[in-house]
């Protein structure tokens, strides 16, 4: 790849990845709020995003520390991203070509956002400086947030942060549809999917329902249909 | 400024986090995955997008099932008409906006 394709390449990441942006700041800010009130300092509330860079998990640790012990954190936490192996395969199966070290680095930013948006992005148009791209604006608003949260958490008006909560989801209907629109197969498979993780997360924990789901219906999409890759 | 408890919580955090995201990444060039594999992965996009929506998006606002169904909604239709997806968004967010000032 010469460097000229890789500057287009990282710049259509940035612009894929601008979504993730709206999503990512008020999230981040929701975070940094609840991890004060549990005592963590501004700068710890920070160093923990740059360091771990896991939404979910950073939410769970801040509501958690108050209360539990560090030792019941981590393992949750690791329960919680055993999603991101799976993930992570997806990802690194449309990088082969890029080297072993590039990879290890940019494995550091899988997450829900830039695995959906990369996965949906037609194979023709994925490299790793696109993905760089596309993480550098995950990175960004994430630590962003953090620090707006954990500085001035109660400038955002209430009804706006609500509001907010509304975007990730918002996201990941957006990254469908397309692809939707495009096989209705798929549409059949997300039903299913769906209605599978809402009885599992009955009787499951939610992280362990959404990676049970996930597998369970992949598998029985390969069996019932041909889905071709598209182009 | 910097808790001992803290950093090692940071610290172990960072590395069950890391692992599941670098395994595969460690594994990739010695894995090689027969057809029948790569359609599977391929359809692991979907359903992992599905699981993560549903049935999440009903508790956006557990005493508001509507803010997300609707949020919801406005996002799959602007979607399915092909706005681009930042416009997706912002319309969802406006959306519930909108419910939290008039209802």
């Amino acid at each position: 790849m010469t460097k000229e394709q890789s500057r287009t390449d990282y710049v259509r990441g940035l612009k894929f990845g601008m979504p993730i942006l709206f999503g990512f700041i008020p999230s981040a800010i929701a975070y940094a709020v609840i991890a004060r009130q549990s005592g963590l300092s501004a700068l710890e509330t920070i160093l923990m995003s740059a360091f771990v860079f896991a939404g979910a998990s950073q939410m769970l640790a801040a509501g958690m520390y108050a209360q539990t012990g560090i030792l019941v954190i981590i393992l949750a936490t690791f329960i919680l991203n055993l999603r991101h192996i799976i993930m992570s395969t997806c990802v690194m199966h449309r990088l082969k070509d890029t080297r072993m070290p590039m990879k290890l680095f940019l494995s550091f930013g899988v997450t829900d956002e830039t695995f959906s948006i990369f996965t949906t992005t037609p194979e023709s148009l994925c490299s790793a400086p696109f993905l760089l791209g596309l993480i550098t604006v995950a990175y960004t608003s994430w630590l962003t947030g953090s620090a707006l949260g954990a500085f001035l958490s109660d400038l955002l008006p209430a009804i706006l942060s609500a509001s907010l909560g509304i975007a990730l989801y918002a996201l990941f209907i957006s990254l469908l549809m397309p692809n939707l629109r495009r096989d209705h197969r798929l549409i059949l498979l997300v039903v299913i999917t769906a209605a599978c993780n809402t009885v599992l997360s009955r009787f499951l924990d939610a992280s362990w329902a959404i990676i049970v789901s996930t597998l369970l219906c992949a598998g029985l999409g390969m069996l019932l249909t041909d889905l071709k890759e598209k182009e | 400024m910097l808790n001992y408890k803290v950093i090692v919580l940071i610290l172990g955090m960072t590395l069950v986090t890391y692992i599941p995201r670098a395994l595969p990444a460690m594994l990739s060039e010695k894995i090689h995955f027969r057809p029948k594999m790569e359609q599977f992965l391929n359809l692991i996009p979907y359903t992992a997008m599905a699981a993560l929506i549903f049935p999440g998006i009903f508790t956006v606002d557990t005493a508001r099932p509507e803010i997300g169904l609707i949020g919801g909604a406005v996002a799959a239709v602007t979607a399915w008409l092909k706005c681009p997806l930042v416009i997706c968004v912002l319309a969802a967010i406006a959306a519930d906006l909108l419910l939290y000032t008039v209802f």
